[in-house]
């Protein structure tokens, strides 16, 4: 045994035992504790594998940066792989894994790999599995990726409910310690509606781990009596186990609360974790600063830990790394982790200090090795003793811990994720926040690394914030701080003489080496560096070894770390599971389901329905015996043909438009011409996007002189009012108009056949014969029963037919009311498939046509251009050479020759005899279907100058099904030509 | 044949009588007399003078020379007309009485469940009472007001209205929540 649990001291509660597992084994811990704390308290410093060479690995930190204790927590559905040890908070019952080993932590095969380290240089992969290139994806990949990797995802569904939230505040404080503290304090105190994240399940920071006493009292009795005040403050809110990930535009913050993922009960009211959206007026980054490793050979062995996570878990968990520490330093930091452990009563077996001259003094009785370093250490599975040099001369020393101190960087991430590069500073060795705007560093995190300073800090760019925001800030009493220790330390890269591999990224398993390689192969640039050799790719992004990468770069390269710079920030800061980020985006409430006012009529006529957009539209009405969704959509289609049949259309888009410009700007949005629309009349209306293809389609009614009401289609709705406001706002605002959807105010219904009149004028008080309501009549009717309604004669199917819109609320018993009315008639309702078929037979284009390609005449509606109009949308790029070519795909209409031979949309059109090639292509079918009216399949096609090529034979080649088909090119109108249907 | 035609509203049938109402309540109103009012060109400060005078009228801020109006006063069926007239050539008004479905949420965790969905900042300072705004709630556009401190009236047209139920629900997953047709 080495590492224990001290007797006494720590924030645990000693009085309660939490049991737990790792690899099987049951072990037991404190409220409090991490996982991490909790495994090195039972001596259990081999806690993962390492990705690449698959080497025995410890915990570094007792943070989050942490790279190499990562564990799987949980079982099943709830496994959370990669999980940090070192943040997870222990709770009764949790189990966790060991990750990248087989078959044992202990007996690991892919060690292997460690011996192999010589041919499996960084850039390896590209340059080994170059050839065949075929086996890159089948067999490479899949091969690295068993061998290499970190945890497996759970594949079983989410058991769990995630949340996402939007807060909003004056001052966003990220971090607890003391500057976050004495920040919030103040901004409290000013009136200031403040939130404090704390990514730790205890707020207080370093004051959680710290010795220097404020005001005679522990620093932790400072932190829980500010915790009190800023509870008592109403516009305070204290997020704590919330981690601020990201920096986004407008200020606002992204950040992650685990709410849950504390305890082996998960409460279902509740989420495991939510993303909060903070939207802050100014933000404090009180995120303190991160001590660096260094870069020793065997640095990586377990019982090698940062100075600052060896007195952390003295300190805050009671536990001793091990019974012989030994330090190394470059700073004073390592002094006051040997001075903590000396005051725990926990051996240490030397100080071992890079700088030859330093004013710290190590603790009475403690050997201290000045102007030293590590070269190598010993032991299998954890550190059994180091190699000491001096001058050349090495020594070995026994140890069962090391505590390595490399320095200080400020924890700036944050700062930087909205494009503002790191600003290097010489004095301080490390890099700093860019100056920003809405966000500030202050204490450690700007590099103020004396605990008196980060106090004054905190509570003074507080103040400053409460000025800006125009309030009077309220005052701090700093307590008084003992006297403390130059913060200082010489740099120190990388430490020569190294006897075996030193890690710069622990997680990635980059080396020294493998920097030089990256050098020496020409790509010493710092982004070039990163992808070649991978350094600060793995899921801690580096945060432990960037700066050292920096530095050994910049030491190879012979210029300063500025020069050099950093990798890109980016968010997220800590790895954000996706169930998180989806929030309750999930099942039917990543798509809201949108529902027709006549859907309860549809479901009681036995619809079947079919999701159309956000839309869930009637597709068919099948009848008892009919087998095939055919059987019911050819039934329909021949009793809209010979009897009636009424249609749910409400979902196509409405929009009313009023003012005195109205008839102008709709003249304008067209191509064709409104001006002169009469009163009471309807017309089919297409608009152009301003390339001249076309946009969308519908009918114009004029309601009165200066009140139009237009329709879209369903799927245009949306972006047609969007277009509109565009227009209004934008190109003409100097008209007239305005206009709003009434889209769901309506419901509506297509009645069509040739009994239609029969029908409605049973419901319907006004005259609709022919010559009192005519083809394209549009105007307010009353319905029996004194209901308003809006009638429309038109068609979509080439039937006689009327479009009826009445309130949506009324919808269903009006549909009802027709259909009873229909009955002896012998009326049918039909859905969206037979529609489809309907309009095909009639040669009616839909967006299967207009497919953003295709301008007005392609389609076969050139007529309809006003070109005579000053102008519209769409009028001058209409001219352009390939849009009037005469060779240009037109709609046609196709048969198949043979009864029995379908086609499909998508399909292209050969000639008889051609070869499929991309050359010989005359054009594709845009709709098809079974025709009823005709007994054969048709089909809506563009062809190549195709209005000329009528009674020619052709290929419909299917390459996806592997068919061709026979087909004659006829007229799109396969059903009335004359109109004499619609007219009667 | 007699026709007598009855409204079906858009939630019948997905909402039902609760057996107790809880500490926070989302109220559907079965019938509302909702109408849009769009300013004339150049007129929105005389129309808004008029909506605001009127005691009988409820107007909502929608856009820029547009409100949604309510009405306990006037019926579905006449709200409309009744604008019309009072505003004259000062707006054009739509009646929205089918096409929209007004909700009430009330309760000392109103706030707080809209914010699991609505990014708008809902304090009471910085959105006050009488204040409203067109917000995205999820994935859906309504129109959000405060009605009272802890009350909020929210708008949303007719074809999302059991979505936007749906989503409140789920909003309210950590809090307690009836929902129910009001009983005016």
């Amino acid at each position: 045994m080495t590492a224990y649990r001290l007797a006494s001291g720590g924030l645990i509660d000693r009085s309660h035992t939490l049991g737990f597992s790792f690899d099987g084994a049951s072990l037991s811990g404190h409220p409090g504790d991490t996982l991490a704390s909790a495994l090195l308290a039972s001596d259990r410093l081999l806690v993962g594998r390492s990705f690449k060479y698959h080497r025995p690995r410890g915990i570094v930190t007792a943070g989050p940066s942490e790279p190499n204790a990562l564990v799987t927590v949980g079982t099943g559905a709830r496994r959370d792989p990669n999980t940090r040890a070192t943040v997870a908070e222990l709770y009764d019952g949790l189990a966790a894994v060991s990750q990248n080993r087989w078959p044992s932590l202990a007996f690991d095969l892919g060690a292997v790999n460690d011996r192999l380290a010589r041919f499996l240089s960084a850039g390896f992969y590209y340059k080994t599995f170059m050839w065949p290139s075929a086996f890159w994806e089948k067999v490479y990949e899949p091969l690295i990726r068993r061998a290499a990797g970190l945890g497996r995802t759970a594949l079983s569904p989410d058991p769990d409910a995630y949340e996402k939230s939007w807060a909003h505040c004056d001052l966003l404080v990220v971090g607890s310690g003391p500057t976050g503290l004495a920040a919030a304090l103040v901004a409290a105190r000013s009136g200031l509606r403040v939130i404090l994240a704390e990514q730790d399940f205890l707020l207080g920071g370093a004051l959680l781990s710290e010795t220097m006493r404020l005001d005679g009292e522990a620093p932790v009795v400072f932190a829980r009596r500010a915790v009190e005040e800023l509870h008592g403050h109403p516009n305070v809110t204290l997020l704590p186990r919330t981690t601020v990930f990201g920096w986004y535009d407008d200020n606002i913050f992204g950040a992650v609360e685990r709410v849950q993922k504390h305890s082996a009960a998960v409460d279902p009211a509740r989420p495991v974790e939510r993303v909060w959206r903070i939207a802050a007026k100014r933000a404090i980054l009180a995120t303190g600063a991160e001590e660096r490793p260094l870069v020793f050979g065997g640095n990586d062995r377990p019982g090698v830990m940062t100075a600052d996570a060896v007195a952390t878990y003295a300190n805050r968990y009671g536990v001793a790394a091990g019974k012989s520490v030994a330090i190394f330093t470059n700073g004073s930091s390592g002094y006051r982790t040997a001075r903590d452990l000396a005051a725990q009563g926990v051996g240490i077996a030397a100080l071992i200090d890079s700088r030859r001259e330093a004013a710290d003094a190590a603790p009475e009785g403690v050997r201290l090795i000045r102007g030293g370093s590590v070269v190598d250490t010993k032991g299998r599975q954890r550190i059994r003793a180091l190699v000491a040099d001096r001058g050349g001369f090495e020594e070995l020393i026994a140890c069962d811990a090391l505590a390595m101190s490399g320095g200080w960087s400020p924890v700036i991430h944050l700062a930087c994720q909205r494009g503002g590069r790191p600003v290097w500073s010489e004095a301080l060795q490390a890099f700093l926040a860019p100056d920003v705007s809405g966000l500030v560093t202050a204490g450690a995190a700007a590099g103020l690394y004396r605990l008196a300073e980060c106090l004054e800090d905190g509570a003074r760019k507080a103040a400053a914030v409460v000025e800006a925001l125009g309030r009077t800030a309220a005052g701090f009493e700093r307590p008084v701080v003992g006297e403390e220790t130059d913060p200082s330390f010489t740099a120190l890269w990388h430490v020569p003489g190294a006897k075996s591999k030193a890690f710069v990224d622990f997680q990635n398993d980059v080396h020294t080496r493998d920097l030089g390689l990256a050098v020496r192969e020409g790509f010493g640039h710092v982004e070039h560096a990163k992808r070649y050799t991978t350094s600060g790719m793995a899921t801690d992004q580096g945060k432990l070894g960037n700066i050292n990468a920096v530095g050994i770069l910049a030491a190879m390269r012979g210029v300063s770390p500025a020069e050099v710079g950093t990798t890109t920030f980016r968010p997220f800061y800590t790895p954000v599971s996706f169930g998180a980020l989806a929030g309750t985006s999930v099942g039917e409430h990543a798509m809201p389901v949108r529902r027709s006012p006549l859907h309860g009529w549809a479901a009681r006529n036995g619809a079947a329905f079919i999701d159309a957009g956000l839309w869930y539209r009637s597709a068919w009405f099948p009848k008892a015996g009919e087998k095939t969704w055919r059987e019911s959509v050819d039934r329909e289609v021949r009793t809209v043909r010979e009897h009636a049949g009424l249609c749910d259309v409400s979902t196509l888009g409405k929009i009313e438009v009023f003012g005195p410009d109205a008839a102008e700007f709709l003249n304008r949005l067209y191509c064709n011409p409104l001006l002169k629309l009469p009163v009471g009349k309807a017309r089919y209306g297409l608009m152009l996007r301003e390339d001249g293809m076309v946009y969308d389609d519908g009918t114009v009614s004029r309601l009165g002189e200066e009140h139009f009401l237009l329709t879209t289609t369903t799927g245009m709705a949306a972006g047609t009012l969007a277009h509109m406001e565009f227009a209004a706002q934008v190109l003409w605002p100097e008209l007239g108009v305005r206009f709003l959807s009434v889209s769901d105010q309506w419901a509506q219904m297509s009645l069509a056949g040739p009994k239609a009149r029969a029908i409605l004028q049973a419901l319907v008080e006004d005259d609709l014969s022919d010559a009192a309501f005519p083809f394209l009549a549009a105007r307010e009717v009353r319905l029996k029963g004194n209901l308003k309604a809006r009638l429309f004669r038109i068609s979509f199917s080439g039937e006689l037919a009327y479009e009826l819109a009445v309130p949506a609320g009324f919808g269903e018993a009006v549909a009802d009311a027709i259909m009873r009315a229909g009955a002896p008639h012998g009326i049918c309702a039909y859905g969206l498939e037979a529609l489809n078929v309907l309009r095909i037979e009639k040669g009616h284009v839909t967006h299967a046509e207009f497919d953003g390609r295709v301008t007005p005449d392609d389609a076969g509606l050139g007529r309809m251009m006003a070109t005579g109009k000053p102008d519209f949308i769409g009028k001058r790029l209409s001219t352009r050479f390939g849009l009037t070519a005469a060779d240009r795909a037109q709609l046609v209409g196709l048969k198949a020759v043979e009864a029995d031979k379908d086609m499909r949309a998508g399909a292209h059109l050969l000639k008889d005899g051609a070869k499929p090639s991309t050359l010989n292509d005359q054009g594709w079918v845009s709709s098809a279907c079974f025709s009823p009216t005709l007994g054969g399949h048709i089909a809506l096609a563009f062809l190549k100058s195709g209005r000329e090529r009528y009674g020619e034979k052709i290929v419909v080649w299917d390459k996806l099904r592997g068919v061709e088909t026979a087909a004659e090119v006829c007229d799109p109108v396969f059903v009335d030509p004359e109109n004499r249907k619609l007219m009667a | 044949m007699a026709y007598d035609y009855q409204t079906v509203h858009a939630l019948e049938g997905t909402i039902g009588a609760v057996s107790e109402r809880r500490a926070n309540h989302l109220s559907v109103h079965r019938a509302s007399a909702i109408a849009s009012v769009l300013a004339a060109p150049g007129r929105a400060a005389e129309a808004a003078g008029i909506l605001v005078a009127s005691g009988e009228f409820e107007a909502r801020f929608v856009a820029p020379g547009e409100w949604l109006v309510l009405s306990d006063v006037h019926a579905p069926e006449t709200l409309g007309a009744e604008l019309s007239v009072r505003l004259g050539d000062f707006a054009f008004v739509v009646d929205q009485s089918h096409g929209r479905v007004a909700l009430t949420l009330a309760g000392p965790d109103a706030a707080r469940i809209l914010a699991n969905g609505i990014g708008a900042d809902l304090h009471i300072d910085a959105f006050p009472v009488g204040r409203a705004a067109n917000v995205l709630c999820n994935h859906l556009s309504v129109n959000l007001a405060r009605t009272g401190g802890d009350r909020f009236g929210i708008v949303v047209t007719r074809s999302f209205a059991g979505a936007l139920v749906d989503d409140l629900k789920v909003m309210a997953r950590s809090h307690e929540l009836s929902v129910d047709f009001d009983t005016r």
